[in-house]
């Protein structure tokens, strides 16, 4: 139960800050204090300690350390298996959801019989199974500005393994404040994503040609919230998130081993170990294609900048402090949040997913009316309102500007309708049958109404196009509870 | 890396969104063009993709980063960056799920 109060020596997080850096201070302490193995450790570690650069140095290197795992999900469980399994002495795992069925096809540190318990519960009675010997430290919440600085700080590296961009710009701004080497990895749909960012680490501001960058150097505007895509919408396969998983455990594990996550200043005689510093880092991508084998595109490196001079986090003229974190400032939610939202459709251009039905079963809509759904084909492939005419956004999206070019070119319309389905084609365009729109949450259909209006579906404004509000989720609360929304 | 370009070209790659935003993973694009130009061109033939993935996505050029925050993106060499023929760019937008 103690472990559950928190991290260790963290009353006051500072303590083992400073004791981390007094330890890099020495040569004995570098390669961390020597001693044998136990029998349990010797049995347990043998086939990784007798890899070339590895050794019995390299194992004490991991026994002594302390990683903390932010997130027990996708990337969070396989990289855990493999952080635990190489004997890391203290392992922190932070997360506060729980375990449904819809995680288990790629969170492998859960299982069927733990749906409903904590993540970190769930994965640590895992990792105890696999490995007894490290301490395993459950947070079980969210990480959050208030918490962060407490949470990341007695650690001596941190593993991004988190879902969204706030807290990704949050942990890497405080893992710059209190100098702890980030591995950063992500992925959805068909992407994976790993860098190791802000290693050796060094201090806020310092400028001087070698020092490694930190997420908002490679990253410093989020993408828009309308192209930010979680995995419970765009998906996920497991094997993509695991590789980035596993990768980020390797690139974890050999920081630590070889203590790359030492600063080069404190040991300038150590010429080899400088030159193995990651200052110039790479990023990883990993593109896998349902369509094609294994390709070049497959795998890349993609060779990254340093430190950038006009980063807001750790740049020259930053302001960024873990006060101003822990009160507020930067505020992560907004910077990652919806801009005001574009599309005011008036409220005759909108209607209930109740109301629909009830027009359809009274027989009030006009025989040609049409329902588009925007939802991508792999979702409306498991089912749709009576009727719909499936036309997948992006695709949608698309058509509305080549619309727009051709008629800025003058013109050429047919290629237009090429791309149209059939239903919508425009030379069908019945003044008296209105279009209506559905997506899955409601947001895509009131942009794909202005597009469709722009590309002159509404015939001058004479045939109505609607967004059914709320999308399909509302369907199924409001008319059909049997549908099979995902 | 992929097939070379033909003759006066380069390759385009677009990763991730920016490849669901494209509806393709690779395409040529006539070559030299001013690396200052690049994010025009695409503007051109995708609309809204500047808005939706260019501005915060980041570049490369035959695999290493080039900094596009500048108005005219400059080299080590101080001197503006020019794409040439045969040079592969991509489009790199951040992942963040998990």
């Amino acid at each position: 139960m103690e472990e559950r109060t928190g991290p260790p020596s963290s009353q006051n997080g500072t303590t083992a800050v400073s004791s981390v850096r007094k330890r890099t201070s020495t040569e004995e302490s570098r390669r961390g204090p020597s001693r044998p193995l136990t029998q349990a450790e010797f049995e347990r570690y043998s086939r990784q300690m007798i890899v070339p650069g590895m050794g019995k140095e390299g194992q004490l290197r991991l026994i002594n350390s302390r990683i903390l795992i932010i997130g027990a999900g996708g990337l969070g469980c396989p990289a855990a298996q493999y952080v635990a399994g190489a004997g890391v002495g203290t392992i922190g795992i932070v997360d506060g959801d729980v375990v449904e069925t819809s995680n288990l096809h790629r969170q492998v540190g859960h299982s069927t019989s733990r749906i409903g318990m904590k993540k970190v519960d769930s994965l640590i009675t895992h990792l105890r199974h696999l490995n007894p010997l490290p301490r395993y430290i459950p947070y079980p919440f969210h990480i959050n500005a208030q918490n962060a600085a407490d949470i990341i700080s007695p650690f001596d590296l941190v593993m991004d393994c988190t879902d969204n961009p706030a807290t990704r710009y949050l942990i890497s701004d405080v893992c710059v404040l209190v100098q702890k080497p980030l591995v950063s990895a992500a992925s959805v749909q068909k992407s994976g994503q790993l860098i190791v960012l802000n290693c050796p680490p060094a201090p806020q501001g310092q400028l001087d040609g070698t020092t490694a960058p930190c997420y908002r150097c490679c990253f410093p505007k989020p993408p828009p919230p309308s192209s930010m895509v979680s995995c419970g919408e765009a998906g996920i396969m497991g094997p993509v998130v695991g590789m980035m998983g596993v990768a980020q455990a390797g690139e974890a594990l050999k920081i630590i081993s070889s203590a790359l996550n030492i600063p080069s200043s404190t040991q300038p005689l150590d010429s080899e170990v400088v030159d193995r510093n990651l200052r110039q880092p790479y990023l990883l991508i990993y593109s896998y294609d349902l369509e094609a084998a294994i390709g070049p595109m497959s795998f890349r490196a993609l060779k990254m900048a340093g430190r950038r001079k006009k980063c807001f986090a750790c740049g020259e003229n930053s302001t960024l402090s873990l006060e101003g974190i822990r009160s507020g400032t930067p505020n992560y939610e907004q910077f990652c949040s919806l801009p005001a939202p574009k599309h005011a459709l008036s409220a005759e251009e909108r209607i209930t997913a109740t109301e629909y039905q009830n027009l359809k079963e009274r027989g009030l809509l006009p025989e040609h009316h049409l329902l588009v759904d925007t939802r991508e084909k792999e979702h409306f492939s498991f089912g749709a309102i009576d009727g719909a005419v499936n036309f997948p956004f992006g695709k949608l999206l698309m058509t509305a500007a080549q619309v727009k070019r051709d008629k800025s070119n003058g013109g050429a319309e047919p290629q237009t309708q090429m791309i149209l389905p059939n239903e919508l084609a425009l030379d069908t365009v019945d003044g008296n049958a209105p279009i209506f729109v559905v997506c899955r949450r409601g947001l895509d259909s009131q942009e794909a109404v202005e597009k469709l209006k722009e590309m002159g579906l509404d015939d001058g404004g004479k045939r109505k196009i609607m967004d059914i509000i709320g999308g399909m989720r509302a369907w199924k609360e409001e008319v059909d509870s049997t549908f099979p929304f995902i | 890396m992929t097939s070379k370009p033909p003759k006066g070209r380069f390759n385009m790659l677009y990763f991730a969104s920016a490849g669901s935003f494209t509806r393709k993973q690779v395409e040529s694009l006539p070559a030299p063009l001013p690396l200052a130009k690049l994010f025009d061109t695409l503007e051109k033939r995708y609309e809204g993709i500047r808005e939706s993935v260019l501005d915060h996505s980041l570049v490369t050029i035959n695999l290493a980063y080039v900094d596009m925050d500048d108005d005219e993106p400059k080299g080590e060499d101080g001197r503006p960056i020019v794409i040439q023929e045969g040079d592969e760019v991509a489009i790199i937008p951040p992942v963040s799920s998990g």
